[in-house]
């Protein structure tokens, strides 16, 4: 039969890092909770919300005390709507991986429901909130994860986060001779139809013209 | 010796699609390298923005035209996540069959081209032949060879058909003998070993720390896997386990560690569809229609301002991961912003570096056994 990390595992896992990062940050704006996801196996993760000030300290203490040593994403969102407190959010998500060299000639078969402290698999997602500025950015982790390197040049390409203290930053996903300013991901640029009743309203395209004059590019 | 750089791609059989690697060489070792990504970027991210979360699931069909299958169902347990669906057993049972099926002829893709990039051009032409077992077998679910458009929110488009159980355990079974022929052709044959062995090491800590992920993590000899870590699907009540490998060397795993995690790695897809075949609630035999409440639970269509979904995802070539924020355009029938974790993106970076010190003639070898694919890497 399979195995799996159980609830109870990831549970305590959760709320042992909620206990240590509210311990040691609780006083300094940062909020950290055990939330669950909603399908399948309603499996906790530990969700983190923190000023940019202090997510440098933050990142360091998630990845040398906590063992958050994976960074497999970086999601940055535009609200233009969101009010003075909230125009730009940045989310890093985080895992835990009990991933360790190995001597030649051996190797780790880990037993899931036998993991104890921090060798539990655990997600964190921290969520940075900036306010409503035309110059977002939020001070670099490249030095503390490697794989969050690309993840900051690709959420400055298309999003335009920029990213303080990012070594060697260039455009990844857009041509590298793109207009300054142009990240397509905020949401000033519209994709055309992209209303999904305009799209259905034309579905065979008869009323389709050249419009992109005058629009914002 | 004066250092020059050579540009290897977009149209170089090593890239295994469009992009190029800039290699600085000193001689014939290779000094300094820097990948260029984006030669096929399509703005998935954008375009999601704009569709329903129905429409969205052929998109992520088209992330990699290798597994599609693997990726639609990776972005429908975000989606799952987002709009709070409990999706009926049955169903999971199908897509973990699917999923399996669609490893099984990802892996096969990838031997066939890492094949002709060794010198043997013999094995592209066994691979394909096998890989179609499982194109007709996913055909016969989605109705189309490479893009299925199968997963829906809450389930599956339709039951497995009537007879695809029997013809399932009979390619799968007839697969299994297979693997054994490709070992007793590549295990020990000399060239294989020449290109492969002592070639492109990368130790596990550095690979966790720079976002690698799946196959090439266990191939450096820890079990980690999506599949028991963050659990998903009914991976545990069939019978199946992680693939590893023991490297050789402190220096890590070598190219021939990861050719054979993923021969493993196709032993264990083998397993675990013959034993969820057997196990899928309902029975094999038997056909539901369309939206039967055993393959398809009723889904919300919208999605309220500030609910989040989150995958994770074992995808062919690592770790995939979704992150959708809802309360997007029609009044949260869109998402709001959609983000995409390609495991790729993230490795051809780290491989690039890793083959400094190496020969020229060592790239494709090195980066064909990381199983690059362009298309989940460009979005």
């Amino acid at each position: 039969m399979g195995m799996r990390v159980t609830n109870e595992q990831a549970e305590t896992a959760a709320a042992a890092c909620v206990a240590s990062v509210m311990d040691r940050y609780g006083g300094a704006d940062v909020v950290a909770t055990v939330e669950h996801h909603s399908n399948d196996f309603k499996m906790p993760f530990v969700r983190i919300h923190a000023p940019p000030q202090h997510w440098v300290a933050l990142a360091k203490t998630l990845r040398f005390d906590l063992g958050a040593n994976y960074c497999s994403m970086v999601t940055g969102t535009h609200f233009p709507d969101g009010g003075e407190d909230r125009g730009w959010d940045v989310v890093y998500h985080l895992m835990r991986q009990p991933v360790t060299n190995q001597k030649p000639h051996t190797n780790t078969v880990h037993v899931a429901e036998k993991l104890t402290g921090n060798d539990i698999p655990l997600e964190f997602e921290v969520i940075i909130t900036l306010p409503q500025t035309d110059v977002p950015s939020v001070p670099s982790v490249q030095s503390i994860w490697v794989g969050a390197d690309w993840n900051e040049k690709e959420t400055w390409d298309l999003v335009g986060i920029k990213f303080e203290g990012h070594e060697n930053m260039h455009r990844v996903l857009n041509p590298h001779d793109s207009p300054e300013g142009f990240h397509p991901l905020q949401k000033q640029h519209k994709i055309r139809y992209h209303d999904f009743n305009e799209m259905y309203d034309d579905a065979q395209g008869f009323g389709r013209k050249p419009t992109d004059e005058g629009r914002v590019k | 010796m004066a250092q020059m750089w050579i540009t290897m791609g977009p149209q170089h059989p090593m890239t295994h699609g469009l992009w190029t690697l800039r290699v600085k060489v000193d001689g014939e070792t290779v000094v300094d390298t820097d990948a260029e990504l984006g030669y096929i970027h399509r703005g998935v991210e954008k375009i999601a923005e704009a569709r329903d979360f129905t429409q969205i699931t052929p998109y992520c069909d088209r992330l990699c035209y290798v597994s599609a299958m693997t990726w639609a169902n990776s972005y429908i347990y975000a989606a799952e996540d987002l709009l709070e669906v409990d999706v009926p057993e049955r169903a999971e049972y199908i897509r973990l069959i699917s999923a399996e099926c669609q490893r099984l002829a990802s892996h096969l893709m990838w031997l066939g081209a890492y094949g002709p990039d060794i010198g043997s051009l013999t094995l592209m032409t066994w691979c394909m032949r096998d890989r179609e077992m499982f194109l007709d077998l996913l055909q016969e679910l989605g109705g189309s060879r490479m893009h299925y458009n199968y997963p829906r929110v809450g389930g599956v488009k339709r039951d497995i058909p009537v007879g695809f159980a029997d013809r399932l355990i009979a390619k799968v079974k007839l697969f299994e003998k297979r693997i054994e022929e490709y070992e007793m052709m590549l295990d020990e044959s000399t060239i294989w070993l020449v290109r492969l062995q002592g070639v492109g090491y990368a130790k596990a800590e550095d690979m966790v720390n720079a976002g690698v992920s799946g196959p090439n993590i266990r191939a450096a000899g820890v079990n980690y896997d999506v599949r028991w870590a963050h659990p998903y699907s009914v991976y545990d009540q069939v019978d199946w386990e992680p693939a590893v490998e023991k490297p050789t060397s402190v220096k890590g795993a070598d190219c021939y560690d990861r050719y054979r995690v993923r021969m493993e790695e196709m032993r264990q897809s083998c397993r675990m569809i013959l034993d969820a075949i057997e196990k899928i609630p309902g029975g094999k035999n038997t056909n539901y229609a369309s939206g039967d409440a055993m393959i398809l639970a009723k889904a919300p269509t919208r999605a309220p301002e500030g609910a989040t979904g989150f995958s994770h995802y074992e995808c062919t070539r690592g770790a995939s991961q979704f992150y959708i924020k809802g309360g997007g355009d029609g009044r949260g029938k869109n998402p709001y912003r959609l983000s995409i974790r390609s495991p790729m993106f993230i490795t051809i970076p780290y491989v690039a570096k890793t083959m400094i010190g190496y020969k020229v003639a060592d790239i494709p070898a090195i980066m064909g056994s990381f199983d690059p694919c362009i298309g989940e890497t460009d979005r």
